[in-house]
């Protein structure tokens, strides 16, 4: 891996995991918000699913897109 | 960078890439190649497992392309050469062949050895290929020629596949036998099982440890090439995969040892999702690997044909060497049984060829000194030695084997959609699987979650599942049934069998848009010369009148035109000598320019030409005029024969028919294409020639440069028109057609420009590659609608759209098992097309069964 790509991916990283985290966030503000009592388990895994599954729906779309940014 | 810069680095690659297994593989490779820098276009193909790539050699390099493509989890094979170089005589010949065939584009190692005289090298074929390599130690004055004998490319695709087999087939006894105990162990407290299924099968340490190895030894693959695409920003099936999997083996785990945790504890222990999901999918892989094969087996059988050594006389002496080693002008040696190696003509010796397997024909053809033979065609009872005239990929055989694989390359316009949803559709599945965990997290478990429910066709009860264990059941659930291996596979398997199919008839399909468009046609615009007619006059009629004989006209007209050069004097002598006449030579012979020929024969003197002849040597020519009139309005050339000035009769010349035009423009009728004809001819001949083979709508007299017009004009009313043609003068008309279709006894200039190349100059293929081209077509559209019914319905399901009323749901397991389901049919739909036979096929075959082939006569 060259150096331009090296920084394309941290980029990367720091993009795509900022917005599967910023989902989590969302799916954990809802937990709390909505009425409904979640047990520890139910949050901590939810939480995990769906920072799993957002990470796996952005990172695909947010790693071209950096790579051409950066390598041109 | 400037244009011309651009270009003069531009290249082309064609690598083999292994372990596609559908079309978000090919949306990966495609997308994480055009990433790279220097990369300009990708295109890749799953059947046939290539990737054409055009890239700026000066940016990037074959090397780095196949190091990405490995990195996201595929195989680019490497070809290994072992070649006998000749004429080393030092270590600094070595390193010059060495350094020589190392700089070259897509070779990756050279080991050269002196004392043995050999070269082994190691290239990525599509980069680089053996001729190449061959012609550059040679052209460093080097000997080299290959040791082995060849058949290499078919046994390394057949050796790929069997290790893809082999692997799956193990992949399949760890999961299979596994998974079976798992599902008998999780239902062992129901039905009939506590009496015979021991009570430790139940366990949930055991089920645990046996569905351990089949999530991470068959499920393996999916979890490294998934990661691998990944990280890259590319995703493919294995992601669903895996995320299925992964999701339904972490929440039986978690329930296993720590039960209270809150996902249902033991009782929601799912392992038979974990495990029959694996099985599943891996069932699907290898019936895949089993199937996917049969649908590119018509290149195979091309390429089986291909013989492996040739005869040849060498020094006077007969020696065999291998094929790719014979060269333009040897003198090859053909035994009865033995498959002809390249294309040459006969210059010595008689036999009767199989020409089926490169024209379709059934009937062995007659060769002797003159006759042109083809490689791989099959020698049945003579010997015969022949000039090779085409070697190497020039031969008919390479040729149409790249055209078919070229036109397996290519993608159908319908292809395109398929190829859109399928390669936006993992991400697209994704963020579904994000909404149905939402929903039935937040909304769906509190409003409608019955502790009584099951999933379909399974007694297994929910009555334990927490919010968090359901909501993601239904997500995994998601995630599984929309994989679309089916759709993208509809097309191009379809494509790859069509074009088989058309291969073996003697139809070749340059690409698959050939196919599509030839399945749209309304009209067909048939040249006229050499393409419904045979393309040289021939005698059709000899009238003679009172006190003379047909045959002693016929004689003596053949014997006036000897002489002379003019192609209508030529047919009258062919025409003569076809009835066994004697055709002697005159005595005398003169020219009447404008008028026609005047000769004497053993004191006759006979004239020979039109009626101003006639009028100037002042011979009475009687009713013949009428005669004359009429094979005019037929199209025919008439001409007058007087002997010893007395009118002996009209001999009538014309272009004739080919034997099939006739049936061909009917059953084209039939099918409710128009017909049309073109020709540079006056409207007289050309209305008589489409009167005898019943087509009205005839545009004569166009100019070669108008030709394209005439197409454009039907194209203009709406029409999807075909051209069919085989000389230079057509190559425009060919090229504005919706579909050129070139007669392969044609120019090569029409060839090149067709669409589709008729191999055998037998019209009736025309209406075999629109049946073709419908044919493939109806299976792409079934495979289409199948796959989109699938998905479409499948996933609102797996969602759990049907719950809420129902109270049942599609597990996991089932899903997986519906999604392989769902490629294997569509691969099986497709292997239906290799039954499908062209109509005028299948009545040559039926007729065939009646009747013992006897060889065509030439004579």
């Amino acid at each position: 891996m060259n150096e331009l790509e090296a920084k394309a991916a941290r980029k990367s990283f720091v993009v795509y995991t900022a917005l599967s985290l910023a989902i989590t966030l969302i799916f954990l503000v809802i937990t709390w918000v909505n009425g409904t009592t979640y047990t520890a388990v139910a949050r901590i895994g939810g939480m995990f699913w769906v920072f799993i599954l957002s990470m796996i729906v952005f990172m695909p779309i947010v790693i071209p897109v950096i790579k051409k940014k950066v390598m041109g | 960078m400037s244009e011309t810069t651009r270009s003069e680095h531009l290249a082309q690659v064609s690598l083999p890439v292994q372990g596609m297994t559908c079309a978000a593989c090919v949306a990966k490779v495609e997308k994480t190649l055009k990433t790279m820098t220097g990369v300009q276009e990708v295109h890749v193909n799953l059947l046939s497992g290539k990737a054409a790539v055009t890239y700026e050699s000066n940016q990037i390099g074959v090397p780095q392309m196949v190091k990405m493509i490995q990195d996201i989890g595929y195989e680019v094979p490497e070809e290994e050469v072992l070649l006998t170089v000749r004429g080393m005589s030092c270590a600094a010949c070595v390193a010059k062949v060495e350094k020589t065939i190392k700089g070259m584009p897509g070779v990756t190692s050279v080991v050269v050895n002196l004392p043995a005289e050999s070269a082994k090298i190691k290239f990525y074929p599509g980069a680089v290929d053996k001729t190449r390599i061959k012609k550059e130690i040679q052209a460093m004055g080097y000997e080299a020629s290959e040791k082995v004998t060849g058949q290499e490319a078919l046994d390394r695709e057949k050796e790929a596949r069997q290790k893809e087999l082999r692997f799956q087939t193990r992949n399949m006894w760890i999961a299979w036998p596994l998974a079976s105990l798992v599902m008998i162990g999780m239902f062992r407290d129901m039905w009939i099982f506590p009496y015979f299924v021991p009570e430790f099968l139940g366990n949930v340490y055991v089920l645990w440890a046996m569905t351990t190895p089949i999530a991470f030894i068959p499920g393996w693959q999916f979890f490294k090439h998934s990661w691998n695409g990944l990280k890259r920003g590319a995703t493919d099936m294995n992601l669903l995969y895996a995320t299925g999997i992964g999701a339904s083996y972490l929440i039986a785990t978690i329930n296993t040892f720590w039960p209270d945790a809150g996902f249902g504890g033991r009782g929601a222990a799912f392992f038979e999702s974990a495990a029959l999901l694996t099985a599943f999918i891996v069932l699907g892989r290898y019936l895949e690997a089993l199937t996917r094969g049969k649908t590119s087996e018509a290149i195979r059988n091309l390429m089986s044909l291909q013989a492996k050594t040739a005869r040849v006389i060498r020094n006077g002496e007969e020696v065999e060497i291998a094929v790719d080693e014979v060269e333009i002008g040897d003198i090859v040696f053909v035994r009865p049984g033995e498959s002809i190696p390249v294309d040459g003509e006969v210059t010595d010796g008689y036999s009767v060829v199989d020409e089926a397997m490169i024209t379709g024909e059934s009937m062995p053809v007659e060769k002797r000194a003159g006759s042109q033979v083809t490689g791989a065609t099959i020698n049945k009872t003579g010997s015969f030695k022949f000039k090779a005239t085409r070697v190497g990929g020039e031969t008919a055989l390479a040729q149409i084997i790249k055209m078919v694989e070229d036109a397996q390359a290519t993608k159908a316009p319908i292809q395109k959609l398929a190829d859109f949803v399928a390669g936006h559709f993992i991400a697209g599945v994704h963020v579904l699987a994000l909404i149905v965990f939402f929903f039935w997290f937040f909304i769906g478990y509190d409003a409608y979650f019955l502790p009584t429910s099951q999933f379909v066709f399974s007694p297994y009860s929910l009555a334990e599942v927490g919010v968090f264990g359901f909501a993601l059941l239904l997500s995994v659930t998601t995630l599984i049934i929309s994989c679309p291996c089916a759709l993208g596979l509809a097309t191009p398997s379809a494509i790859m069998a069509g074009t088989g199919k058309g291969a073996e008839n003697g139809i070749l399909f340059k690409g698959a848009d050939a196919v599509e468009s030839s399945s749209k046609l309304n009209a067909v615009i048939f040249d006229k010369t050499g393409t419904l007619t045979k393309g040289e006059p021939a005698v059709t009629d000899v009238f003679t009148t009172a006190g003379f004989a047909q045959d002693d006209v016929l004689r003596l007209a053949a014997i006036t035109e000897k002489p002379s050069e003019h192609p209508l004097g030529e047919a009258i002598v062919r025409g003569a000598k076809e009835k066994g006449l004697s055709v002697g030579d005159t005595d005398d012979f003169e020219a009447i320019p404008g008028h026609g020929v005047r000769a004497t024969y053993q004191g006759q003197t006979i004239l020979m030409g039109n009626r101003r002849l006639m009028k100037l040597q002042k011979i009475d020519i009687g009713n013949l005029n009428q005669k004359m009139e009429q094979f005019e309005e037929e199209g025919k050339t008439a001409m007058l024969i007087a002997v010893d000035g007395k009118a002996a009769g009209i001999i009538a010349v014309a272009d004739i028919l080919k034997e099939n035009a006739k049936e061909a423009v009917e059953r084209l009728q039939q099918m409710g294409v128009q017909v049309a004809m073109i020709t540079g001819d006056n409207r007289r001949t050309a209305e008589a020639i489409a009167r005898q083979v019943g087509i009205t709508t005839v545009l004569a007299e166009v100019l070669p440069q108008d030709k394209a017009a005439e197409v454009i004009k039907l194209q203009e009313k709406g029409l999807k028109v075909a051209m069919v043609g085989d000389g230079i003068n057509d190559a425009p008309a060919l090229a504005q057609a919706d579909v050129g279709i070139a007669i392969g006894s044609g120019t090569d200039v029409a060839k090149e420009t067709g669409d589709i190349i008729l191999i055998k100059s037998d019209i009736r293929d025309v209406v075999g590659a629109i049946e073709i081209g419908r044919a493939t077509m109806r299976k792409i559209k079934q495979n289409l609608v199948w796959a989109f019914v699938y998905n479409i319905t499948g996933i609102p399901l797996a969602a759990g759209i049907l719950y809420p009323f129902t109270g049942f749901l599609v597990s996991p397991e089932l899903a997986s098992f519906f999604m392989a389901m769902s490629s294997v049919s569509v691969t099986m739909n497709t292997l239906l097309l290799k039954r499908y036979q062209p109509s005028f096929r299948k009545d040559q075959l039926k007729t065939s069964a009646h009747s013992v082939p006897q060889p065509q006569t030439a004579r």
